[in-house]
């Protein structure tokens, strides 16, 4: 028979639960203690994480396909200069991709990617009423492009289209020189490159670096820098922690070009959370070994307190079996309401935590962060109950009976 | 006399242990249908046990019980446990209520355990039961409101619930003042006049002993007298008692 439907295993144990009442809310706290702590760590730290991570690669690409030879460029000094022809020293073909259409078509068809777009990156300036800003210049495809710094979303004045003559400030750089949406610039490069283009939206997508960009569309930045190809092939796929191997996977397939997830530039930042996450899991390791110590060592006592009960029961045609459920289910029904109410708990104190402290970062409540801690603490309860369990598994009516 | 519900042979006992202690030596005994029995005998000389293996609480060592024209060869405690259920009710020496529960929970128990939550009409059964033995005004108090003979009173309407074919009794009133004591008794013995439950009662007290229709006699683990008192007459079985110390090898 199973413990849910045999109910009268379920009724002694409540019944033996709410008659050691102080034994019982001292376990349940006990439980709930254990439960809140666990929930509050591993809600802050994902929250934390996911904020760290959001604020990393959220509007930024998770993996760039790059020119194979890029790498060496960009060591240090002119010595890093190839070769061949030293007259497109800066934009010859190996520091473009020429097929990239086929790249992007590629990795567009991948289920794991978001979006892959094309861009076309260099230096430049822009004069206004005598002063000259160095700028980087951003040439992008609507929407992939845009929708990976999410500058649709992040516009504060304009329209955010790539047309032919429009360029999309950054904040930082529309206030230095005092540029109003609809106002017209030069875009010049080094090697006397012009563009006249009017300003169609400003955007503040928060960071610094973000906010000094100059975006323009990719064919008009592809003919300023004189480009035959793209400088990278920009893709966002769903789960940021896969880019890494979908890098591999297309690396191994593509031989020209060279495939850089984020994670390559964030190990500090990706250590960082590993550790955290360790830390976090070793913490909730302890607090499950004390939370079942403490019901195996409640029940324990239960389960020698009550031997008196137990054995008239046996007498009165209780199985075995049916003795050592009614302690399981003493277990289970101390892990259920001490956990929900360290959630509840855990609840409270996150989001006091977030509030008072001001944390720029909330609590992440998933399905994991919830279910998790309550998993574990019934898994605990049932566990830390089977040893008081057996005790009156074992326990024989005639013991009682005899020794009154 | 008409076929017995209880009969053994043989019956032996021996507590295994570091030092392996026999309590119970070739009892064969019969216990009448709807008859009263009781067990007597000095302190330690396994009335007790005895009682405790009729019962099938006390698996025996040796020889058997045949209960109702069966044997019982069962071995298992659990299949023990169900058999006990619905077939036998227990009054110890203490009363044995649980304090988790108060008086009418304490005698639906039985219900609970055999089927789950008892239906209104075994509420009101009970509640009969309780009316009967005069208890039913303390159905709702706690154990520990009740004086010592309504605890003991309330333990009888808990033996009784299931409608069980004996009652087994360990000195069921050794805890209770002279008065309770009789009141107890009286119950017990017009619940067996009446109801035809069969009783066996442990008991170390002469008197209740005399109101038996069938006494047996333990010294050291064997039985050494029986008394048919119907047939040799209470007055007589009095004396008899009363006189001759029993010696085994009479």
């Amino acid at each position: 028979m199973s413990p849910v439907r045999n109910r009268y295993e379920w009724m002694i144990a409540l019944r033996f639960l709410v008659r050691g009442r102080g034994q019982t809310l001292l376990i349940v706290l006990g439980i709930a203690v254990g439960v809140a702590v666990q929930f509050f760590l591993s809600a802050l730290i994902s929250g934390l994480q996911t904020s760290l991570i959001e604020r990393t690669v959220g509007a930024a690409p998770h993996l760039l396909v790059l020119p194979a030879e890029r790498r060496a460029r960009t060591g240090p000094g002119p010595a890093g200069s190839p070769p061949r022809d030293t007259g497109r020293l800066l934009h010859d073909e190996w520091t473009e991709i020429h097929s990239w259409s086929q790249y992007v078509l590629d990795l567009r068809r991948d289920p794991r990617v978001l979006r892959a777009a094309p861009v076309a990156n260099g230096q430049g300036f822009i004069e206004r009423g005598g002063a000259v800003v160095a700028v980087t210049v951003k040439g992008l495809t609507a929407p992939d492009g845009l929708d990976t710094y999410r500058i649709r979303a992040r516009t504060v004045a304009g329209t955010p289209e790539l047309t032919s003559d429009s360029v999309l400030l950054g904040r930082n750089i529309a206030r230095r020189l005092t540029l109003e949406v609809g106002d017209k610039l030069t875009l010049r490069n080094d090697r006397g490159g012009r563009l006249f283009l009017r300003v169609g939206a400003i955007y503040d997508l928060g960071s610094a670096a973000g906010n000094d960009l100059v975006v323009a569309a990719l064919d008009r930045v592809r003919s300023f820098f004189a480009m035959q190809g793209v400088s990278a092939v920009e893709v966002q796929v769903s789960d940021v922690f896969a880019a890494d191997r979908v890098a591999r996977d297309y690396g191994r397939q593509y031989e020209r070009v060279r495939l850089q997830p984020w994670q390559e530039n964030n190990r500090e930042l990706l250590a960082g959370l590993r550790s955290q996450s360790v830390s976090s899991v070793t913490i909730q390791f302890f607090v499950i070994v004390s939370i079942s110590l403490a019901i195996a060592s409640v029940l324990g006592i239960a389960a020698v307190q009550k031997q008196r009960q137990l054995g008239i029961l046996k007498a009165i045609g209780t199985t075995d079996r049916s003795a050592s459920r009614i302690f399981v289910i003493q277990g289970l029904l101390l892990g259920s309401v001490g956990s929900l109410l360290g959630l509840a708990l855990g609840l409270l104190l996150g989001y006091g935590f977030v509030a008072g402290t001001g944390a720029a970062f909330g609590l992440e409540l998933s399905v994991h962060t919830l279910l998790t801690p309550i998993v574990l603490a019934l898994v605990a309860a049932v566990v830390a109950s089977t040893l008081p369990a057996r005790r009156a598994r074992r326990l024989s009516p005639i013991e009682v009976i005899r020794n009154g | 006399m008409a076929e017995p519900i209880l009969r053994t042979r043989a019956l032996g006992k021996t507590y295994f242990g570091r030092v392996d202690t026999p309590v119970l030596f070739d009892v064969s005994i019969e216990v009448a249908r709807g008859g009263f029995t009781a067990l007597i005998g000095p302190s330690g000389s396994g009335k007790s046990t005895l009682l405790n293996c009729l019962g099938l609480l006390d698996p025996p060592t040796a020889g058997e019980i045949e209960f109702d024209g069966r044997v019982i060869a069962e071995r298992n405690v659990n299949a023990l446990a169900g058999f006990r259920n619905e077939h036998i009710g227990f009054v110890f020496q203490f009363h044995y209520l649980l304090p988790e529960f108060n008086a009418l929970e304490n005698v639906l128990l039985p219900l609970w355990i055999d089927g789950g939550r008892p239906s209104p009409e075994k509420r009101r059964e009970a509640l009969r039961i309780m009316e009967r033995i005069g208890v039913a005004e303390c159905r709702g108090k706690a154990v520990y409101e009740l004086s010592g003979g309504q605890q003991q009173r309330v333990a009888i309407a808990r033996a009784m619930i299931n409608r069980p074919q004996v009652i087994f009794a360990d000195e069921p009133t050794g805890n209770l003042d002279r008065e309770s004591g009789q009141a107890v008794l009286g119950l017990m013995a017009e619940l067996n006049r009446e109801i035809g439950i069969t009783l066996v009662m442990v008991t170390h007290d002469r008197e209740v002993a005399l109101q038996a229709d069938h006494i047996y006699e333990l010294v050291d683990g064997r039985i050494c007298r029986h008394f048919d008192v119907r047939r040799e007459g209470r007055a007589a079985v009095a004396e008899a008692i009363e006189d001759r110390s029993c010696s085994l090898g009479r």
